[in-house]
């Protein structure tokens, strides 16, 4: 496989997992916080533009941040790199350059939410509040997975595919709690008794309300929020569980058994797995939550250098 | 027969009209398909026209134009009325194709080579030595199996004043249009099933398999082995959509330059295991462009040292470096002498009357009467560069003739070709109205024998009386058929 190939793979899966995440962010926080609007927290769309780690831009373009400039920011803005229509456009390119190495019916897909995504007026959409706009996304997104899952051949293509977008997740899901917790704790200080509210709002972009309350039949405690998005072996947003996915994914190409790795990648995957199978929550909070999302974040990130240095980018000596 | 429905009001003028023989009568080959539209409501070919156009929006079929600096991918406007050809007369079209692709592979294997046509005189040196597509690095380079020419897509159009069908202008280098073909077809079957019921049409989607078997008979480490790639310009270029495609029709690797590398003179791909040897590359990236070393030193298009390794017989290209030289708009007027020296034939097709503007007598009469001719420039293709006398202002005559006396090798001058025309749907007018088209049929060569899928691309110039047909400027194209009898 071209390593160009691979490196496109990679690249459409991230983005296609970046439209989804933003989109969920955005969707559930939108809402929450439309309901508490006369609540004290003097919250907080700007940690929404923290999470995706635009603020410089953001104020370049928006002098507040309220309901209307951040839907368009990280929806439709063309000046932001990560918003949601400029994800799927890239998401869509990437598709386009390998399209011959991809099913016709997984083309059509993306190609298709592309068409829809970019033929929205923007600000009809404003109008109208973001739920709808966010479902297309998420819905496109899964309809994007699933037909990967059954039409692409489950070989490199694939795993390169579930590398990119299970890395990308688990980035996500490392800001989205860094910057909730954050935020929250920041108004705990001045605020009392402690909403539950934003938590809440967490868990269900995610997807993981409904698990929440299986696990631990309990009121929600940012604790356990923490717990179940960043260590939960099972469920498919958790940190541990994306990481997971990321190890078996290079494994599977670099053919490496259990307890070796082959380049670089794989050693640093290895080791952050370890720390997330057996740390506990209480250890993570001692150490301070940011700082570790932080080192979190950090490892992810040289894991994604060091799979494009080992297949992508690699020097040729000729 | 009166004209009913969407042919209400339609004047097939004083063009050749391939569906109608005189106003009110179609053609025996047409008979059939003219009753079918005849009868049917506009509402309902509407319907249709918008899932085909829906189909090409879907999958992605698009060009890129760059007019407005941002490059922005718009659908090549598909027209669901389509050409046909009875077989009698795609025969003999398939005969003087295959004589001419056989020709222009012999010219260019002499002009590389012993140079003997250059000797005897038949064509003038100076002719082929002037022009920018000649190639000295390709003299004595044996190139495999002796095939320059693998791929030829070769202009037709029917002089509506014969009836006759003539060779517009060859081309020998990259053509495109064949995804479009084919693509037509499956988009053609899909939204009109019923009118393939009435008529046996000859199945166009064996190319990729033909071009793929010619592709590997070129390995020079054989054919088991052999590694094939499409080398693209990349996804800027306006044809990637074609590039993609066959390179996913013959399940061949698709690759840009910056994936490739010469090592030893040899070419390798860079893969996620290392490098691995590329045997044959199926190139679609022009001449100047594939090797800074050897050509242009700003191409990042292309793979440095590729020249010495195709050189070196250690990699096959098609098509083969060089080819201009037979596509050049002045040394076309030869071709049939290239026919006459090379074959001891006779053309079977007839080519379009030439005038060489660096002849002196020919530069006379081009500049006297530049209002009555089509002006082109040798090198360039896809429409670009060209003046159609009669159809613009004496202003812009007066500056082709400044450009043809400043450089007249660059110029050549042909009479305007009334083109034959093909019902075509207007959607502003809902009616039906005549367009003139030109056929560009695809030709493979094996070195042996020429293979031509029936058809080609019809391709129709939708703006009301325009004689351009390119992509480029607006034109459109059609579904082309060919019948395996008469009607």
């Amino acid at each position: 496989m071209l390593s160009r190939i691979a490196d496109s793979m990679f690249w459409l899966a991230r983005y296609i997992e970046r439209a989804e995440d933003t989109a969920r962010i955005l969707d559930v926080t939108y809402h929450a916080l439309l309901e508490q609007a006369q609540h004290p927290y003097r919250l907080r769309w700007d940690a929404l533009i923290a999470m995706a780690g635009e603020e410089s831009r953001f104020r370049q373009l928006h002098r507040e941040a309220n309901a209307l400039s951040v839907f368009e920011f990280l929806a439709f803005n063309h000046d932001n790199p990560s918003s949601i229509v400029q994800c799927i456009t890239k998401a869509r390119e990437n598709a386009r350059t390998i399209r011959d190495r991809i099913s016709r019916e997984m083309w059509e897909d993306i190609n298709g939410l592309y068409l829809t995504v970019t033929g929205f007026n923007a600000a009809e959409q404003i109008a109208i509040g973001p739920h709808r706009f966010c479902e297309k996304i998420k819905f496109g997104s899964h309809r994007f997975h699933g037909v990967t899952d059954a039409t692409l051949p489950h070989d490199e293509s694939w795993e390169f595919l579930r590398i990119g977008w299970s890395l990308e997740r688990a980035e996500m899901t490392a800001r989205l709690v860094d910057v909730q917790y954050h935020t929250l704790l920041d108004a705990a200080s001045t605020v009392s008794p402690p909403d539950n509210h934003q938590w809440m709002a967490v868990l269900k972009s995610v997807g993981a309300y409904e698990a929440y309350h299986r696990q631990y039949h309990a009121s929600i405690e940012p604790e356990r929020v923490a717990q179940l998005l960043i260590l939960h072996p099972q469920h498919p947003r958790s940190i541990r569980f994306t990481i997971q996915e990321v190890q078996a994914g290079l494994r599977a190409i670099s053919g490496t058994g259990p307890g070796s790795y082959a380049n670089e990648a794989e050693r640093l995957t290895g080791k952050l797995l370890e720390r997330l199978r057996y740390d506990r929550i209480e250890e993570i909070f001692r150490q301070g939550l940011h700082s570790y999302l932080n080192e979190l974040l950090r490892m992810c990130e040289a894991i994604g250098e060091d799979i494009a240095r080992t297949y992508f980018y690699y020097a040729v000596v000729a | 027969m009166t004209q009913q429905g969407l042919f209400t009001h339609y004047d097939p003028g004083n063009f050749y009209d391939e569906m109608f023989s005189c106003p009110d009568s179609p053609r025996l080959h047409y008979s059939k398909i003219y009753q079918k539209l005849a009868a049917m409501a506009r509402a309902q070919f509407e319907e249709r026209r918008k899932l085909a156009d829906l189909s090409f929006l879907l999958q992605g079929i698009t060009f890129t134009v760059y007019s407005d600096g941002r490059g922005t991918e718009r659908l090549f406007p598909f027209d669901l009325i389509p050409r046909i050809l009875p077989n009698s007369e795609w025969q003999r079209i398939d005969s003087g194709l295959a004589q001419r692709v056989v020709a222009l592979n012999l010219f260019l294997q002499d002009v590389y080579g012993k140079q003997s046509i250059l000797k005897d005189r038949t064509i003038p040196p100076s002719l082929v030595y002037s022009c920018k597509h000649f190639h000295r690095e390709m003299i004595g380079v044996k190139v495999p199996r002796g095939i320059h020419t693998h791929i030829c897509g070769i202009d037709l159009v029917r002089d509506s004043k014969t009836g006759e069908f003539c060779v517009l202008e060859d081309n020998v280098r990259t053509p495109s249009g064949i995804s479009y073909v084919l693509e037509n077809r499956a988009v053609m079957t899909r939204t009109f099933p019923d009118a393939f019921q009435d008529h046996e049409v000859l199945p166009v989607n064996q190319y990729p398999a033909e071009l793929g078997r010619i592709l590997r008979s070129l390995s020079p480490r054989g054919e088991d082995d052999a590694q094939i790639v499409l080398l693209t310009p990349g996804i800027h270029n306006s044809a990637y959509f074609e590039h993609s495609f066959l390179a996913q029709e013959m399940g061949i690797e698709l690759v840009e330059g910056r994936d490739l590398v010469v090592d030893g003179g040899v070419v390798f791909m860079k893969t996620i295991r290392g490098l691995k040897r590329v045997d044959v590359i199926y190139r679609r990236v022009d001449d100047t462009y594939l090797d800074s070393l050897c050509f242009r030193p700003d191409s990042f298009l292309g793979v440095p040292g590729l020249m010495t390794a195709y050189r070196s017989g250690n990699v096959a290209l098609a098509n083969a470096v060089g080819n201009g030289v037979a596509d050049d708009k002045a040394i076309y007027a030869y071709v049939p002498e290239f026919i006459r020296y090379y074959l001891g034939e006779d053309p079977i097709l007839r080519s379009v009357e030439t005038y060489i503007c660096s002849k002196a007598d020919h530069l006379k009469f081009v500049l006297e009467n530049i209002e009555e001719l089509v002006v082109k420039n040798v090198g360039e293709s896809g429409g670009y560069g060209m003046l159609i006398g009669p159809a613009v202002e004496r202003t812009r005559c007066d500056e082709y003739r400044e450009r043809i006396r400043n450089n007249p090798r660059d110029f050549i001058a042909q009479p305007v070709i009334p083109l034959s025309r093909v019902p075509s749907y207007d959607a502003a007018a809902g009616n039906v109205a005549g367009c003139h088209v030109d056929l560009r049929p695809y030709c493979l060569y094996d070195g042996e024998k020429v293979i031509i899928v029936p058809g080609g691309l019809t391709r129709v110039a939708l703006q009301r009386g325009s004689l351009v047909v390119n992509s480029s400027q607006g034109g459109g194209s059609k579904d082309t058929w060919v019948l395996r009898g008469e009607s």
